[in-house]
């Protein structure tokens, strides 16, 4: 077959790794391999965060709650997961896409789109350099991964299912691991597929669709946007619309920030303890704040989410003046918010997070410094506080998260100290949070 | 309840003593006026619970007593009748007023639910009016308004040397100013008085020379009376910040500047100010200072003042709006920036010692 990929402008790729959390569990710990390895919390609450296709054979996938999971399949080994690992895989893995281009929009730790359209004359075509891609993750990590090319980031996106391995029964089939739609092929290739395949359709919308009779991508290509505009909105009617047809020209953002930051637990067992709710609210500033000066940003809005036992969902919000990137103040932020909650419904979720993100290092308004005693210089004390933080931060990034941390994180095993997602998902001791890292 | 009122006269005081209705209401009856006619003096009555006006009125009394009645609706009723004598009658549960041709009957409330408000006298005196105003006009606005941290929003009345002082301050800037030879009767205590009070005090305030505003106090409520208006409130608790200890004794720079040239380059350059987070900035250097205000989507602008200045040369930076308040505030031609560094707070204060200062944190710049 001719490779007509050169062709492609622009030349998007949506590379997209395997069983990720799974593979790289697997890749630790060899014992596994060829077994059905499931990542995820085993709590009462538990959800698999990551498959090895082996488990997937079961029928089981990402966001399943682990207990069906082991229902399915008994014998699967159910890993507890660790984020700050897979986020080093992650970054090893960009360290091979900055090799490519420099315009890389990741998504998640195991999935990003690159633009490699600059790279065409240098590297070869688009499905020359997606096999390169593929060749040098796998010899250099070990790792497999489903690449699409396309000229749009949706088609991009769907073209990278169709390159990954299929449970076809309970075989794996191997996929082609990279599949190019050509635009004169976007069409035929969009048509056939349920609406929920688009970016912008999720259940809600489209069991919406589905009322009106449109179940396919072909259903939908031919609608007048402002038919649709009473059901879903006039944004995602003229969105869906125009992708079903093709038209996708969001271009690929390097360098994005996140619009903001959060942490946010599902705790294994309600919690009607306020005691224990600040202690979790003080680690979940931590790691919002930690993330946040990661990123070099900082915060006006801090955000505090809380979900009661029965289902019914609060959130408040306080917008300030002064930027924020200090555990310290986040959490007295998000203390006053949370407040007086009442909580004697029990508390199954709670969560931080922080917003209207601007960078850091900007101007900012220094405060007398009203609060401190009269023994010591406030001025002196806030600058050095500033400091400790630019030097705690230093030592984190150069020894790792766990070289230094307050003694309120000290545990029987050393410093927990918490990163934004490297807590084990559903775990018994450890709160939980949800993700997960494909779907097949 | 029975008196006949000029209508410019009554809708000014049905006004003055509306604002301390309040627009969320804690009991119904707080969105009423208490009215009430001895003789002939009328007594208006607006409180939230916590802030109270109170205004006098000489009319024609017809019959003695009292009604509440509905503060927004009565007066705007009042301001839109025509010019000239308005009636204003009470019956069991309504109220009528009239006049000329106009006849409206409005329900009241029960007076027995209207909370009372009282005015004590045990700490008192007296401030003649024009300094009150000009200190009121150089601190109040130095207030927070953030309900976040009460202390702040509120104005702090305390002696120094024998001074009244009073001090505000939203934890960016400082504003205090020492009124000489009116403390004595004040006693140790601090007193922290809402800030809202004091704005409502500097309205009641007409300029007259002779005008004396009285104050007295108690542990828990204060009082202004000036004319024919009577402003009480209760007084914020708790201790407020040491900002004593925030005063740097002397600073090693010193700028003199001419106070209307300086405030007009900087409302010139803060127009390229879209957000609140652009700072000035000052290159403070022999012979005087530029200014200059970067703004990343809009542009640049700079300015040029002359001056003398003493010290090291420096550049500083300033919230624009913060650095013009403290300005402004300065009476007289000449006004004095004193700073450390560029991240100690800086004075302002004008040519000539007045008691007045205000204490600015800089904006912290890369």
């Amino acid at each position: 077959m001719v490779d007509r990929s050169g062709e492609l402008s622009p030349a998007i790729l949506l590379v997209d790794m395997d069983s990720f959390f799974a593979s790289v569990e697997i890749l630790d710990d060899p014992s596994l391999r060829g077994k059905p390895v499931v990542v995820g919390g085993d709590g009462q609450r538990g959800v698999v965060a990551s498959a090895s296709y082996e488990a997937r054979r079961y029928g089981i996938h990402s966001a399943m709650p682990m207990a069906i999971a082991l229902r399915r399949c008994p014998d699967a080994i159910c890993v507890p997961g660790n984020m700050a690992r897979y986020a080093e895989v992650s970054r090893q893995v960009h360290e091979i896409f900055a090799d490519v281009t420099p315009i890389i929009e990741p998504l998640a730790l195991d999935e990003a789109f690159l633009d490699v359209t600059g790279a065409v004359k240098l590297l070869g075509t688009p499905l020359e350099i997606a096999h390169s891609i593929r060749y040098r993750i796998n010899q250099e990590l070990h790792l497999d991964c489903g690449i699409g090319a396309a000229s749009s980031k949706q088609v991009a996106k769907l073209a990278s299912r169709s390159a990954k391995p299929k449970i076809v029964g309970d075989r794996v089939v191997p996929g082609p691991g990279v599949y190019v739609v050509l635009d004169e092929d976007v069409l035929r290739y969009l048509h056939p597929m349920p609406v929920r395949a688009l970016f912008g359709v999720g259940p809600t919308t489209a069991n919406k669709l589905s009322r009106l009779g449109i179940e396919t991508v072909a259903d939908l290509a031919g609608l007048d946007p402002s038919m649709l505009e009473r059901h879903v909105g006039s944004a995602v009617a003229h969105l869906i619309v125009d992708l079903a047809n093709g038209r996708d020209d969001r271009p690929v953002e390097a360098g994005v920030k996140n619009r903001s930051i959060g942490h946010e637990e599902t705790f294994s067992q309600d919690s009607f303890d306020r005691t224990q709710l600040d202690h979790r609210l003080r680690r979940q500033a931590q790691a919002v704040s930690s993330a946040l000066r990661e990123s070099g940003q900082e915060a006006h809005t801090v955000t505090v989410k809380i979900k009661l036992s029965n289902f019914e969902q609060h959130t408040r919000s306080l917008t300030l003046e002064e930027g924020l990137d200090d555990h310290q103040a986040i959490y007295e932020v998000a203390s006053v918010l949370l407040g007086d909650h009442d909580i004697s419904a029990g508390v199954r979720l709670m969560g931080i997070s922080a917003s209207s993100l601007r960078p850091r290092g900007g101007p900012k308004q220094l405060h007398l410094g009203l609060d401190a005693g009269s023994t010591a210089d406030p001025l002196v004390t806030q600058e050095a506080r500033f400091e400790l933080r630019e030097a705690l931060d230093d030592i984190r990034k150069r020894f790792g998260k766990q070289a230094v941390g307050t003694a309120n994180l000290l545990g029987e095993d050393g410093l927990t100290s918490p990163g934004q997602r490297d807590v084990a998902f559903g775990a018994k001791e450890l709160p939980q949070i949800l993700g997960n890292d494909e779907e097949i | 309840m029975k008196f006949r009122a000029e209508r410019d006269s009554l809708v000014e005081a049905l006004g003055a003593a509306g604002r301390a209705v309040a627009s969320r209401l804690a009991m119904p009856v707080l969105a009423g006026l208490l009215v009430s006619v001895t003789n002939n003096d009328l007594v208006i009555t607006g409180t939230d619970g916590d802030l109270s006006i109170k205004v006098e009125l000489e009319v024609i009394g017809v019959e003695n007593g009292s009604a509440v009645i509905p503060a927004k609706l009565a007066n705007d009723i009042a301001r839109s009748l025509e010019p000239g004598a308005v009636t204003i009658e009470a019956s069991d549960e309504s109220v009528s007023i009239s006049a000329a041709r106009s006849n409206f009957s409005l329900r009241t409330f029960p007076v027995i639910e209207f909370p009372q408000v009282q005015i004590t006298s045990e700490r008192q005196l007296s401030i003649p009016s024009a300094a009150l105003a000009d200190a009121l006009r150089q601190v109040v606005r130095a207030s927070s308004n953030d309900d976040a941290r009460p202390l702040l929003t509120g104005v702090l009345l305390t002696t120094h040397n024998g001074a009244l002082r009073l001090v505000a301050t939203d934890s960016y800037r400082l504003a205090l100013r020492d009124l000489d030879g009116s403390a004595a009767a004040l006693g140790e205590e601090d007193i922290l008085v809402p800030s809202r009070a004091l704005t409502e005090l500097q309205r009641a305030i007409t300029g007259d020379e002779d005008e004396v505003v009285g104050v007295t106090a108690t542990a828990s409520e204060i009082t202004f009376s000036v004319g024919n208006v009577s402003i009480s409130t209760r007084l914020i608790s708790g201790t407020y910040p040491d900002y004593r200890q925030l005063i740097p004794e002397s600073y090693p720079n010193r700028l003199h500047l001419g106070k209307e040239t300086l405030v007009g380059a900087l409302r010139r350059v803060r127009l390229l100010v879209k957000d609140n987070t652009t700072p000035v900035r000052l290159s403070m250097r022999q012979g005087g200072v530029d200014l200059k205000v970067v703004s990343q989507e809009v542009g640049e602008g700079a300015e040029s003042v002359d001056g003398d200045f003493t010290g090291e040369d420096l550049v500083i930076a300033f919230n624009p709006s913060y650095l013009i308040d403290g300005i402004e505030a300065v009476k007289g031609d000449e006004v004095i920036i004193e700073t450390s560094d560029g991240t100690r707070p800086a004075t302002i204060r004008a040519g000539e010692a007045d008691g007045y200062r205000y204490l600015l944190m800089p904006v912290r710049v890369s």
